[in-house]
């Protein structure tokens, strides 16, 4: 081959090669930003406003149930909360392994199977839980009456335990002869539990919401060949009504509980629980023709020493999604959105500037006229009834230093026209 | 001889692989392409008055011998220097395409477009920025992608060997899509944002261009395009309008040398007509551009004859830097191959430009064109 035509394919071939490698555009030239490119975006505004033009402390209205846990307490005289288990459907019959169906007579090894959450417990002395026959034919919501059943005439049963025995399984063994009682008679067998001892004991029971529901176990004959009955929670009160029926399967009823804070006071959380509602007045030219880059709600926080001071609570801010229509706050309050708002840690001793970050609410807000819809955040802590812990701040009634003011961060929309 | 222009052509392509790219020349509207053909860039520019395929004089296009389409790709690698910071890019560009048809023996239209000013860049910058009580890194990305175009129908007269006219009539066109975009680190904290323009051009221009060969040995060309009304919209809002600007060139050309052609060119655009579009961030200067260059059979390789191009070419673009001129001195050489008995041709071009607006930065342009003419 001539040297001349070597040359020639072998330029061909490097001008294919080139024009495949240029085919992957690469436009960034970063590298010399320092020099050749000059800032396009606005720079970062921020100012503070009195932004607030109502806050009040409203009461959460999940309802009675609706938690993913069961309190079960007993704080001397700060909290003494109890839990209701509801087995308002027993079996009066079972099938003996290799035999026919036949009605339960007996009962043996009868108890309740409770998912412990281990890093909930308080107290690290001895816990005796105490089970009484609850049912009633009272107002299914109204803790009165049942917490009168807790009394020795109702006694069910007792069992104590070691901090050691608190397993996240455990098992709590009642009476064979209340279960076989209540087969027999075709009666619903409602277990209300109550802690007692000498110390302070605290747990969390995961409830049926919580996806473990408490079991009841029993053997309806001695022979181990022949599996034990399992019974999940069921209500059947109150009728007609079966998603509250539902949530009433188990529940915590609240004896006592720590003080509320002051009226002027801002209150999150504790129990009952409670939420924050905060409604903003915002400009126009900040919603509507800048760009929020960042939006923080201060807050002063008041310590509360009353329980638990030094403990973690997580305050989750949601956005309040009720129209005007809704002009109850209480009722505003329930109809919110976690939009994935930052959470807050806090601590119920603490004191001080705390910073609630709301920058997503806006995000929404510039898409809704706020004679359509609030611009109204709620603020509730993320184990809302489940915990007794109760976070406190001042209110816009406070002195004019201490009132939630708002700081948004802003940079102004620029013209992506001709350079 | 023909060693060395292959020598030459090679030491360019080696030479310039290593250190090419850059970001001067992306000022304003953008970077003016030249509108020429492979072969005409081959030769510095300096023949893209007598070139049919370059979208430069309509009165050229009566040379073009038979039918043609033709395609151009055109990447360029740069490299911007600005003191010890550096930043390597790849532009794939398609600048021209181009349907030429002779009708009769005198006559000769042609539908060409090619790129007018590309505009594609891409930079992010990080800056610090105090957002509320805390002070944090944000990076700040605008990226902008498209180009105005050049689309022309011109239609060519040769009543004899010496003459040749033409005239065109351009529509200009094109769009900018514009993302700028802030990002902040937490996204649990702060909401970066997200800016989108889409800018489109519309304009129109008309061309005219005389060719004059008052021998076999030598030529000269004349040719000017006016610009009229160019607009730029937003969406539905108008945003600007200025003149498209004035372009006039002058060429001669030599064919005394038996298998050899020699030729300058000098060209002047009114750029500065595109401030009135009343953006005041980058200023439009006027620019000349003078370009020499010379083609020669070269190597015969299977049967076909190689055509070797060299020239170089210095011009002024149109938007500055800092208020500055940015020049742009290039270096080109190319061949060119017959292929299937001259029905097809191929062209490459190999181009290093270098580009300046004073100061230390410094930018280096790769430009590799290929282009591939068939005759149908």
């Amino acid at each position: 081959m001539k040297s001349s035509s070597l040359l020639l394919r072998s330029l061909a071939t490097a001008a294919l090669f080139v024009s495949f490698a240029s085919c992957s555009e690469n436009l960034d030239s970063s590298g010399v930003c320092s020099v050749l490119c000059p800032p396009v975006g606005g720079d970062v505004q921020n100012v503070t406003l009195d932004a607030v033009v109502f806050d009040t402390t409203v009461q959460s209205l999940s309802g009675l149930g609706t938690e993913p846990g069961l309190l079960l307490a007993s704080r001397g005289d700060t909290l003494d909360t109890r839990v209701v288990i509801r087995f308002d459907s027993l079996p009066a019959i079972f099938a003996p392994k290799g035999d026919t169906v036949r009605p339960i007579t007996r009962v043996d090894s009868a108890y309740v199977q409770l998912r412990i959450d281990t890093l909930s417990i308080k107290g690290a002395g001895p816990v005796t839980i105490e089970a009484y026959d609850v049912d009633t034919t009272a107002n299914d919501t109204s803790s009165a009456p049942v917490l009168a059943l807790f009394r020795p005439d109702r006694f069910i049963s007792s069992q104590s335990f070691n901090r050691a025995d608190l397993k996240d399984t455990l098992r709590y063994y009642i009476s064979n002869a209340a279960v076989l009682a209540k087969i027999q008679n075709k009666a619903q067998l409602r277990i209300g539990l109550r802690a007692t001892g000498s110390s302070s004991s605290q747990m969390r029971i995961v409830s049926t919401e919580g996806g473990a529901p408490p079991l009841l176990s029993f053997r309806a004959t001695p022979d181990t060949a022949t599996g034990p009955l399992i019974v999940v929670p069921f209500s059947r009160t109150p009728t007609g009504e079966s998603i509250i029926a539902s949530h009433l399967s188990d529940y915590t009823v609240i004896a006592k509980s720590p003080p509320a804070g002051t009226p002027s006071n801002l209150d999150v959380g504790g129990l009952p629980p409670r939420r924050v509602y905060v409604r903003f007045n915002i400009p126009a030219s900040i919603i509507d023709s800048a760009t929020v880059v960042r939006a923080t709600l201060l807050l002063n926080q008041i310590p509360n020493s009353s329980l638990d001071p030094t403990d973690t609570v997580l305050i989750l801010p949601a956005l309040v999604l009720a129209g005007k229509a809704v002009t109850d706050p209480t009722k505003a309050s329930q109809i919110v959105a976690d939009i994935a708002l930052d959470t807050l840690k806090v601590t119920p001793g603490d004191a001080g500037l705390k910073q609630v970050e709301l920058a997503r609410a806006f995000s929404v807000w510039r898409t809704q006229s706020p004679d359509a819809t609030a611009r109204a955040i709620v603020l509730k802590t993320f184990t809302e009834g489940n915990s007794p812990l109760e976070i406190r701040f001042s209110s816009s009634e406070d002195v004019l230093a201490l009132r939630p003011r708002l700081r948004i961060s802003y940079t102004s929309r620029v013209p992506l026209g001709i350079p | 001889m023909r060693t060395l222009i292959v020598a030459a052509l090679a030491m360019v392509i080696i030479g310039s692989r290593g250190d090419a790219q850059g970001a001067l020349s992306t000022q304003g509207l953008g970077y003016p392409t030249g509108q020429m053909s492979a072969r005409a860039e081959g030769t510095g520019g300096a023949v893209s008055d007598f070139d049919a395929l370059s979208l430069v004089s309509p009165a050229s296009i009566a040379g073009v011998g038979g039918s043609a389409l033709f395609f151009q790709y055109s990447p360029e690698f740069r490299r911007v220097t600005a003191g010890s910071s550096t930043a390597n890019t790849l532009t794939a560009r398609f600048p021209l395409v181009a349907g030429i048809l002779p009708m009769g023996q005198a006559w000769t239209l042609g539908l060409s477009s090619s790129t007018f000013l590309d505009r594609s860049s891409e930079t992010s910058l990080v800056r610090r920025q105090l957002v509320g009580a805390d002070s944090v890194n944000e990076i700040e990305t605008n990226k902008v992608l498209g180009a105005i175009n050049d689309v022309r129908f011109a239609l060519a007269w040769a009543g004899s060997p010496a003459l040749r006219v033409g005239g065109g009539f351009h529509v200009f066109s094109g769009s900018n899509r514009v993302n700028l975009s802030q990002m902040f680190p937490d996204s649990a904290k702060y909401i970066s944002t997200f800016q989108s323009a889409r800018l489109s051009y519309a304009g129109f221009a008309a061309s005219l261009g005389f060719e004059f060969h008052p021998s076999r040995a030598i030529g000269f060309a004349i040719s000017g395009r006016k610009g009229g009304d160019l607009t730029a919209e937003s969406g539905d809002t108008a945003i600007g309008r200025a003149r498209l600007p004035d372009h006039y060139s002058a060429s001669v050309s030599y064919d005394g040398i038996t298998g050899a052609n020699i030729s300058a060119r000098v060209a002047h655009d009114a750029w500065s007509s595109l401030n009135s579009f009343g953006a005041t961030s980058v200023r439009a200067f006027d620019s000349w551009d003078y370009s020499v260059g010379a083609e020669a059979s070269g190597p015969r390789v299977m049967q076909r004859i190689i055509v070797m191009r060299a020239g170089a070419r210095f011009r002024t673009l149109p938007f500055g830097f800092n208020g500055q001129k940015v020049s742009e001195t290039s270096l080109m050489a190319g061949l060119g191959v017959p292929l299937a008995r001259d029905r097809a041709a191929f062209d490459f071009t190999v181009q290093r430009a270098g580009r300046s607006a004073g100061g230390d930065i410094k930018e280096r342009g790769l430009v590799l064109s290929f282009g591939l003419r068939v005759s149908p």
